[in-house]
């Protein structure tokens, strides 16, 4: 216990700091129908004890990592976490937080065997790295683990004098990029988990038409369609406010970026498409119900090569054509010598339970986050080789949905795109994709693509895909 | 001068007694028990990630383990909860019979987790297996030990390219990726 004046002058600073932080947390507040990225945080459901909100100790030790201690001669439960120690004592409002004692606003109460302690002491927590960081969701009740990466607020737009600012609350400014500067996938990847909101509707002279999240290898990502009228943008980060700006402009300014240059509208040029029969030789990938991965990717690859061959003008290239075992290198070889406009890696799925099935693309992350791969005008990036396919991320997305798209109408989801650079787009300078075509382990896929009949109409079906990318429908 | 002699023979007498009892006696406590909590084992709660029954997505479990008392006893302890599997709804991701080799933690926060043989050749499944494996182990480790920021996975002593073909494992997972 810290001396008595002491004690007093922590408990003085404590009762300072109840008030602003819980009327901040009101801001983090989860709108249940907008979309969220990410998985949902670790939480844990608080109560009302006499007036006041408490989370039980049990709970409040599993989210701070504690090991628990409890003497039951002096009703004190210790936590502790890494090199912090909390002593929490029943019925009284102290708790001793390694060499301080700070004051909840109520005692922490035995409520059914178990203390009850006022979610109040979230606050009132060392801020450092060994320490779970926790926020009081006070929409949900619950209290919840910020990430490492900090937490993304609600978006809030302004439109004013021919600009468009939209204005993130970010723990952390300074991680935010821009990772495409197209007008129509103007993408933007924040640093932190994204708690908050998006306007359900953007204001009609909104220079943003529209915004929604995306997947992102790290943090959180949206991608805008910004409007024609649209010149520039520049992003304001404020560290000391804790806010980033994106802002857009219709008229030209010499403070604003550029977007990137725009392709013709229409059909995308598409001479050459890589075909990738996965797996082959001693590697036979998935076995099930009697069929075999590397058999039915190579028939389905030629299937698809002659599919392909008779709507489009373009030259099909197999990465093997028989039953041998073909090193990632050499694929990706094959694939940059031919100049690949596109590249697909032919897979069927596999898995432990039945429940799971349907078909899955894995696209290079458009959000990826190597070092020096900043984006923006005048910089410079360097990018590892191995992570050449992330350059075609945009694209690659664009490829995904369409061929995903072509499978979920005929019948063949669930349908799944993950942002994955996958092993054997390693080194492929191509848009490109590893398509997961159907899961073998589940009887209900292995009888649609186990026969002719069935491997010529998945052949259809992502052609039909690859077809609707190419028309850049 | 005989008294002198004898004075001075029970002062040192005296002297080495009272030495020796104060050598043997305890330290005093330390105040506010703060050794009083650290002398047992602690139970300490864990956040298990298993792979959801269709696979598209993890699914957390918590159990409360015996805190252990070193870095590799924490990363084998929770690798052997993942091995031996959910105790809800969830799939077993990791290939049975996964142990930890060793574990390797650099200063900047990389985890080298060097597996059992059993993670490599145990493995059978698609891209959906491979994905959830890897995953399953990263967030179990970024959940549990805020110290790791990135996960390399080798297998036996050697660099893995891959577990099946699909996702690579030839450079760290970035653990914040992967919350």
């Amino acid at each position: 216990m810290a001396p008595a004046s002491g004690a007093r002058a922590l408990i003085a600073r404590a009762l300072r700091r109840l008030g602003p932080p819980l009327l901040a947390l009101a801001t983090l507040g989860v709108d249940g129908r907008a979309p969220r990225i990410g998985e949902t945080l670790e939480s844990a459901p608080t109560r009302e004890v006499s007036g006041t909100t408490c989370v039980g100790a049990n709970d409040l030790a599993r989210l701070l990592r504690a090991t628990k201690f409890w003497h039951p001669e002096v009703r004190k439960l210790i936590l502790r976490a890494g090199p912090h120690r909390i002593q929490l004592t029943a019925e009284d409002p102290f708790v001793v937080v390694d060499d301080g004692t700070v004051a909840l606003p109520a005692p922490v109460m035995p409520v059914g065997g178990e203390l009850q302690v006022p979610v109040a002491l979230a606050d009132l927590l060392p801020r450092d790295s060994t320490l779970a960081r926790l926020v009081f969701d006070p929409r949900r009740r619950v209290l919840v683990v910020a990430p490492p990466s900090g937490v993304l607020g609600s978006a809030r737009v302004v439109v004013q004098e021919g600009r468009t600012r939209l204005v993130f609350e970010a723990d952390r400014p300074e991680e935010v990029v821009v990772v495409s500067r197209a007008r129509d996938h103007f993408r933007v990847r924040f640093g932190g988990f994204f708690s908050g909101s998006l306007p359900d509707a953007l204001p009609a002279a909104a220079l943003v038409q529209r915004i929604r999240p995306i997947g992102a290898a790290a943090g959180s990502a949206f991608e805008m369609a910004v409007s024609r009228q649209a010149t520039g943008f520049r992003v304001v980060r404020d560290t000391r406010a804790r806010r980033v700006v994106l802002e857009f402009t219709r008229e030209p300014s010499s403070e604003f970026t550029a977007f990137a240059p725009e392709g013709p509208p229409g059909p995308r040029d598409l001479r050459v498409v890589v075909l990738d029969p996965g797996h082959g030789g001693r590697d036979a990938g998935v076995t099930a119900g009697g069929l075999v991965e590397k058999d039915l990717t190579l028939a389905l690859a030629r299937q698809l090569e002659s599919e392909i061959g008779r709507r489009l003008r373009v030259r099909v290239v197999l990465t093997r054509t028989e039953d041998r075992d073909v090193p990632v290198e050499a694929r990706a070889e094959i694939a940059n010598r031919a100049r690949a406009d596109l590249v697909v890696s032919l897979h069927f799925d596999g898995f432990p339970n039945a429940a799971a099935g349907g078909a899955t693309a894995y696209v290079p992350p458009a959000t990826y986050s190597s070092a020096g791969f900043t984006g923006g005008a005048g910089s410079l990036t360097v990018l590892a080789w191995r992570e050449a396919a992330t350059r075609h991320a945009v694209e690659s997305r664009a490829l995904g949905e369409a061929i995903l798209s072509s499978l979920e109408l005929r019948g063949d989801g669930p349908i799944l795109l993950r942002e994955l650079l996958p092993y054997p787009l390693l080194g492929v300078d191509a848009p490109g994709l590893l398509l997961e075509c159907a899961t073998l382990t589940t009887r209900a896929d292995r009888e649609r693509v186990g026969g002719r009949a069935g491997m010529a109409e998945l052949a259809e079906t992502i052609a039909d895909g690859i077809q609707a990318y190419q028309r850049n429908e | 001068m005989r008294r002198v002699w004898i004075g001075l023979l029970v002062v040192a007498v005296l002297a080495s007694v009272w030495y020796g009892v104060t050598r043997r006696s305890p330290a005093p406590p330390a105040p506010g028990g703060a050794r009083g909590d650290s002398a047992g084992t602690g139970l300490k709660a864990v956040r298990l990630f298993f792979a959801s029954p269709d696979g598209d997505s993890l699914v957390s479990e918590t159990r409360e383990i015996l805190e252990q008392s070193n870095l590799h006893e924490r990363v084998a302890a929770l690798v052997a909860e993942l091995d031996r599997g959910p105790r809800g709804g969830g799939v077993a991701a990791l290939p049975a019979g996964t142990s930890v080799l060793h574990a390797y933690l650099d200063e900047g926060g990389g985890l080298t987790l060097d597996l059992s043989r059993a993670f490599e050749q145990g493995f059978r499944g698609g891209a959906m297996t491979e994905y959830a494996a890897v995953a399953s182990l990263v967030r179990t480790l970024g959940a549990n030990l805020p110290e790791v920021k990135r996960v390399l996975l080798v297998c036996g002593g050697a660099p893995l390219a891959t577990l099946g073909g699909h996702v690579p494992l030839d450079q760290p997972f970035d653990v914040s990726e992967w919350l």
